[in-house]
């Protein structure tokens, strides 16, 4: 049977069309990080602190909420800061504006909501928890 | 009028997979409330010991003159003359796994990968459906009162420091048989290919506390003093300080061992 060069060419097309649309899709499906921001892992100066856009979102935060005056907009910014630590949130700087116990739970309690650790960070990172050997 | 001193145990299980601990089952000391205790105050008992399932191990009458101080210090290490006795009381609720400890720890040591001293186990709990709950308790050698690992070591490598009651090791005595492994309640001791011995924490016996240094590396690295180390001998000593703060539950880590742990935990 023979197939004409037409017919390859169409088919050619329609293929590639069809792989540019697949593409297109999963780029707008990947969007959601980029309008609200995504997830934010701080690992300094400890690892790690998790910040969730969308929940925070989802409470009817604006972005200028904490952008620009509490936060910069580029992830990793505050991080490079000597005074990004919990003295600083206690004093009402940066997460501590709110989390104050009065609009939101205070800095000094409920650690572990942010504090997901070297482990959480691992999990993450989808490196899963490292081995340690060794042991029985 | 008698008082009663509140002694709580919470058991763990560890999962070798994951080092993921979770008992939800476990009786935690958050969950004994202050009206509960006040309760047994007035009864005028002591509980030493709550199982898991919730049984009482003991019950026995005690003094009006030991008053809401949660853990009796001073019972807990009668017959031993440990001067100074290091102890460490872990404030658990603080920790965030930054592991910074385990970093300073393995520096300090010079611990291979393969291996610990101490590590942070992680425990997820859901207290009601959809809420989960996350604890990271520390752990590390307990420096037993009564250490199962010293009893069946056939060469006596491992020894309890006549000073100051620290598990020690002495490493060219040690013939690798890791029967104290498997006695360890804790899964504190590992097998050191260069030592070609078991290593295990010494509470920084050899790398600090004989240089003069007051903490281990562990406790001096801990961004959130999470780690409270001292001598639990000296009364003024922050530990025994913690030990002594009224209506917080103390506990430690698998009592029904029977090996008199002499690492606290408390959420301070």
């Amino acid at each position: 049977m023979k197939i004409s060069n037409k017919t390859l060419l169409v088919a050619l097309v329609a293929l590639l069309t069809a792989g540019l649309f697949v593409v297109t899709s999963q780029a707008i499906g990947g969007d959601d990080d980029e309008e609200d921001g995504g997830t934010i892992i701080f690992t300094q100066p400890v690892k790690a602190v998790v910040f969730e856009h969308s929940i925070h979102m989802d409470m009817g935060l604006e972005c200028d909420s904490c952008h620009d005056d509490l936060f910069e907009m580029a992830a990793g910014t505050a991080e490079e800061n000597d005074d990004f630590t919990m003295k600083s949130l206690y004093e009402g700087k940066y997460c501590g504006a709110c989390h104050d116990g009065d609009t939101a739970f205070a800095s000094n309690t409920r650690c572990t909501s942010c504090h997901i650790g070297v482990k959480g960070y691992e999990r993450m990172n989808g490196g899963g928890e490292k081995k340690e050997g060794g042991h029985h | 009028m008698t008082a009663a001193r509140v002694y709580l145990s919470a058991n763990f299980q560890t999962n070798e997979e994951d080092r993921t601990v979770r008992n939800e089952q476990s009786v935690r000391p958050e969950a004994i409330t202050d009206e509960e205790r006040r309760t047994f105050l007035k009864l005028g008992l002591k509980i030493t010991g709550l199982m898991a399932g919730g049984t009482i191990l003991s019950l026995a009458p005690i003094g009006e003159d030991e008053a809401e101080a949660a853990f009796d210090l001073q019972n807990y290490r009668r017959g031993t003359n440990y001067k100074p006795h290091y102890g460490m009381v872990i404030r658990q609720n603080h920790c965030v796994d930054c592991e910074k400890c385990k970093e300073a720890c393995k520096k300090t040591n010079n611990v291979p990968e393969e291996g610990y001293r101490t590590t942070i186990l992680e425990r997820i709990l859901e207290p009601e459906p959809g809420v989960k709950d996350r604890v990271f308790m520390p752990v590390l050698c307990n420096h037993c009162l009564n250490p199962p690992c010293v009893r069946v070591c056939p060469t006596k490598a491992t020894t309890k420091d006549p000073k100051t009651g620290i598990v020690i090791m002495t490493y060219h005595k040690c013939i690798g048989c890791k029967t104290c492994m498997a006695a360890c309640p804790y899964n504190a001791r590992y097998f050191n290919e260069e030592k070609r011995a078991i290593d295990k924490c010494n509470f920084c016996l050899d790398t600090r506390l004989s240089k003069g240094e007051k903490l281990t590396a562990c406790a001096a690295a801990c961004p959130a003093n999470v780690r409270v180390f001292g001598d639990l001998a000296d009364p003024n000593s922050e530990p025994s300080k913690l030990l002594r703060k009224p209506d917080k539950a103390v506990w430690v880590l698998r009592p029904e061992s029977g090996a008199k742990p002499f690492i606290f935990y408390m959420n301070d």
